[in-house]
């Protein structure tokens, strides 16, 4: 409401961030990771004065400059450019108040550059000791780039005292912020490790390159096993919301941590096979571990940013760049009334929809997209009345804690039921007399959003109407996930009957 | 109608005056590796295309330094964009949304360009005749990127130009139809090749002792590079200076001592580079070469303030203060500068 609105309704700017965050991070964790394992190979080469190790080493350093330097960095600032262009209100803020974190980074992302020049040009020019301290910088500034930007991203996630105190340190230093520098430390070396494999698989055989497989294997299952305490130590440290959306309120969040606990244990093993028998070490046995590697941190990222929902920033701004604080205000006095970038200021029969369309670009267009492949609004939405989308609309956070509250009146959230379920669905927009009522209306009202009419068959067969009717009065308790139904005690006798005969009547 | 469009900026931590000293000390020294970028590329492609001896030498010359020259106009553009966005975050944010399918393009197109500038460089030989091709392609990526960044930076100057956003809202709105656009971007093209022969000169002298030859060639292209394309670029700045605001013009020209104080500083500073090159005295001409970019830069940061001032002005932002991080990050910078002098002075004692 702030910013205007990048609007790719079939695309959705979640998927521009996922494509360009999910490479960039596999490769800027290999980045800092890599560092260290370039410094451990080049040491082990001198400690056994071997030419052909050091001339893997050298070939390794090369391969490691064309990636980080080239692809790792200019991702790193396309992953700023499209964070801003999707979510400029979130990264604003950031920038704003963590602006000397990223300066000192951008300090050590000089230092990380000219280190790993020095490094890769002087390689056998320099003496040996100078060039592993090169080697030794290039690896701490890496680090150190790291550790900022971990505490500005795990701030978007658990901003802990900040909320009171709104100071940098507070925010920096933050709930989960010790958790995840250790675990994406280890994540590094898990990254050299997986990439040190895939590399080696490539090269000739040799003594020394059979030597430095093993060792690389070490890497990886080391690794892994020093992420466990600290993933868990991650969770723990979690707001309740966002834990509870990990521990299984999310069904998508625990399909993507079983991807990261199997792509681990494959990983795990398969480099346990490797270290036992180095020849094992095959490009596509290299290459597995190199994609459980990229599941990893894929799916760890991704659970990262989805634990956050409905915020981009816990407790501060919502997805669609709505601060917290300003939801009152815009309840009250109206969204559109306060937005910036909106072009209907008063809703009228003529201008409903088109206003309804504004409030779905600032609102919901930061998760949906309209007939898109990703959480598409029309397939969403697609059994849901206007008068259902309407209610849906007004308490859309609490039946869904993972949406944002309605920023607006109850005539916004009209114009946005209007929209969606009159132009995207083609479905009739009229109000509907409370009078009249029928079973049906009121299922579609108050239950379709979450259940299919056919599901009662198997949902409640064999109920009788008793049992269905006290079932209404406590929806809350049968289970967790359902809002109570405040519907007048006539309401539930005409829901009770329309429910029974969608079980199919007495049996 | 404006009003409701730019969006209410964020809050900063110290006075704003701090984050425009940063500004205004980055963004040159982004320039100067930009140009160096763009000016021997196109320098390289020229001599590759033209062939011979001594051409192809000073182009392999070139080639090798390419890649560093990209990373470091990169790696310095970071921080003056940063404090960009802490200064002008509402304008920058909001150009960037409206011309985002290209804005975000940039970041595919350097890493073509970027990989073509290595494979160009650690193939030079066995390319030969071939590595023509790249080296243009390159190049012609640079003035692609370069187009979008002029877009942007003169879209996010002119608010007025946002309410396009109601008809487009998909990415694809560009400021090049404005008519401040053509000259700007001339003359920002122009000043690249000529501080590019500025840097190809420089660079030819780093052979001094193993090809004298070459390093002479070196300095005669560059500095005529350097000579001309300024000769021309001044035709573009007086362009650009006839169809910019007038309030801002007639600020330069007397309505306001500073600024007219810096646009002449940066007018005599040219004068006097433009004299060495043509006696041939490169270290002088660098001098004020390199003068001219930081006032050049200074001058933009003013036509800058000036297309924004009905609306804003940096001073407007609010201040919560917060100077302890800035004090940490001075720190970092400080041992930064020490540790980067540290490399560079043991890379050099590495090569000789
Ligand atoms: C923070 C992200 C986010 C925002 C913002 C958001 N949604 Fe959703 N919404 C989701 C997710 C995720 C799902 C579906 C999860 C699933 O597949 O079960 C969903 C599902 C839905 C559904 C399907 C019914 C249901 O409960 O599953 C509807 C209808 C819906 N959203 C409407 C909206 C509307 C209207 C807005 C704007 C006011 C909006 N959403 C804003 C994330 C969001
Ligand atoms: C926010 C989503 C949501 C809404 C709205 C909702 N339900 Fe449910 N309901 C659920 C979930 C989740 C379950 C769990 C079982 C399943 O769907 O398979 C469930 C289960 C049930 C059950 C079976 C309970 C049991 O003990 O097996 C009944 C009956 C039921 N719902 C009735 C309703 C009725 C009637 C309404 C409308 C007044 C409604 N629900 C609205 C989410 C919802």
């Amino acid at each position: 409401m702030n910013y205007p609105v990048w609007f790719l309704p079939a695309i959705g700017g979640g998927t521009l961030i996922a494509f360009i965050a999910i490479v960039h991070v596999f490769v800027s964790h290999f980045a800092v990771g890599g560092g260290a394992y370039l410094i451990a190979l080049e040491k082990k080469a001198y400690k056994e004065e071997s030419e052909e190790m050091l001339s893997i080493t050298k070939r390794f350093a090369k391969f490691f400059i064309l990636l980080t330097m080239v692809f790792g960095s200019i991702t790193g600032v396309g992953i700023w450019f499209i964070t801003a262009l999707v979510n400029p209100g979130g990264i604003s803020f950031l920038i704003h108040n963590f602006v000397f974190g990223w300066a000192a980074e951008w300090v050590f992302f000089v230092l990380e550059i000219i280190a790993a020049f020095v490094y890769y040009y002087t390689f056998g020019k320099m003496d040996r000791k100078t060039h592993l301290k090169i080697g030794w910088i290039y690896f701490i500034s890496a680090w150190m780039s790291l550790f900022l930007i971990t505490g500005i991203i795990d701030f978007m996630l658990t901003p802990g005292k900040w909320l009171q105190h709104h100071s940098f340190w507070l925010g920096f230093f933050n709930p989960s912020f010790f958790p995840s520098v250790f675990f994406r430390t280890f994540m590094s070396f898990l990254m050299a490790g997986v990439f040190g494999l895939f590399v080696l698989s490539f090269y000739k055989n040799s003594e020394a390159k059979e030597k430095f497989v093993k060792y690389s294997s070490l890497w990886v299952i080391i690794s892994i096993v020093l992420m466990v305490p600290f993933a868990l130590w991650y969770v723990s440290v979690l707001p309740v919301e966002a834990k509870s959306l990990v521990m299984g309120k999310s069904p998508e969040i625990v399909r993507t941590t079983k991807v990261i606990i199997t792509s681990s244990i494959i990983a795990f093993v398969l480099g346990l096979i490797v270290y036992l028998k180095p020849s094992l070490n095959k490009a596509y046995i290299a290459a597995i571990i190199f994609l459980a590697g990229f599941f990893i941190i894929g799916s760890f990222e991704w659970t990262r940013e989805a634990a956050r929902r409905p915020y981009v920033i816990n407790k501060v701004m919502y997805s669609n760049m709505i601060f917290e604080k300003d939801l009152p205000k815009l309840q009250k006095e109206g969204f559109l009334k306060n937005a910036k970038w909106v072009s209907v200021r008063n809703i009228t029969e003529e201008n409903k929809r088109l206003a309804g369309k504004e409030i779905f670009i600032h609102q919901c267009y930061a998760c949906h997209t309209i007939g898109g492949f990703n959480n598409d609004i029309k397939e969403k939405a697609k059994s849901m009345s206007y008068t259902a989308l309407t209610k849906y609309i007004e308490k859309i956070h609490k039946v869904r804690y993972f949406m944002p509250p309605f920023a607006g009146n109850e005539e916004e959230a009209k114009a946005l039921a209007a929209f969606i379920a009159g132009d995207l669905l083609g479905k009739e927009i009229k109000e509907v007399e409370k009078a009249k009522l029928d079973g049906k209306t009121i299922f579609e009202d108050n239950c379709s959003s979450c259940h299919e009419p056919e599901e009662f068959e198997d949902l409640i067969s064999g109920w009788d109407k008793a049992k269905i009717r006290k079932a209404l009065d406590m929806l809350e308790k049968l289970n967790p996930e359902m809002p109570p139904y405040n519907g007048t005690p006539q309401e539930k006798d005409t829901l009770t009957e329309y429910l029974f005969k969608l079980s199919g009547g007495v049996k | 109608m404006i009003n409701n469009l730019i969006p209410n900026p964020d809050t900063i931590q110290v006075s704003w005056i701090y984050f425009q000293m940063l500004l205004l000390l980055t963004t040159p020294i982004h320039f100067l590796f930009m140009n160096a970028m763009f000016g021997s590329a196109g320098i390289a492609t020229y001599l590759h295309f033209k062939g011979g001896e001594k051409e192809k030498k000073l182009a392999h010359h070139i080639a090798v330094f390419l890649p560093l020259v990209i990373a470091f106009a990169v790696n310095f553009g970071v921080a003056p964009l940063l404090f960009a966005q802490v200064l002008y975050g509402q304008f920058l944010y909001t150009s960037s949304v409206l011309m985002a399918v290209f804005w975000i393009s940039i970041i595919a197109i350097l890493i073509v360009g970027y990989y073509l500038a290595y494979y160009y460089d650690f193939s030079f030989e066995k390319l030969g005749n071939a590595g023509k091709w790249v080296i243009l392609i390159a190049f012609l990526l640079f003035i692609v990127i370069a187009y979008f960044f002029t877009n942007n930076m003169l879209l996010m100057t002119l608010p007025e130009k946002f309410s396009d956003w109601f008809n487009n809202m998909g990415g694809t709105i560009l400021a090049s139809s404005d008519k401040v656009f053509l000259p700007k971007y001339l003359h920002d093209l122009f000043g690249a090749m000529a501080i590019g022969g500025l840097y190809v000169a420089l660079i030819s002298q780093l052979k001094r002792d193993k090809d004298p030859e070459l390093a002479e060639y070196g300095k005669e292209l560059g500095l005529k590079v350097f000579f001309w394309f300024t000769i021309i670029n001044i035709l573009f700045g007086l362009w650009q200076l006839l169809v910019i605001p007038s309030n801002i013009r007639t600020g330069f020209l007397g309505g306001n001592g500073i600024h007219s104080v810096i646009f002449v500083l940066a007018l005599l500073f040219i004068i006097l580079a433009l004299v060495f090159a043509w006696k041939k005295n490169l270290k002088m001409t660098a001098t004020f070469g390199i003068l001219t970019v930081f006032f050049m830069s200074f001058v933009r940061d003013i036509v800058r303030r000036g297309y924004l001032s009905p609306y804003f002005k940096p001073s407007d932002l609010k201040v919560v203060n917060e100077y302890s991080p800035f004090i940490f990050f001075l720190i970092v910078f400080v041992i930064g500068f020490f540790v980067a002098y540290w490399m560079i002075k043991k890379a050099i004692e590495a090569f000789n």
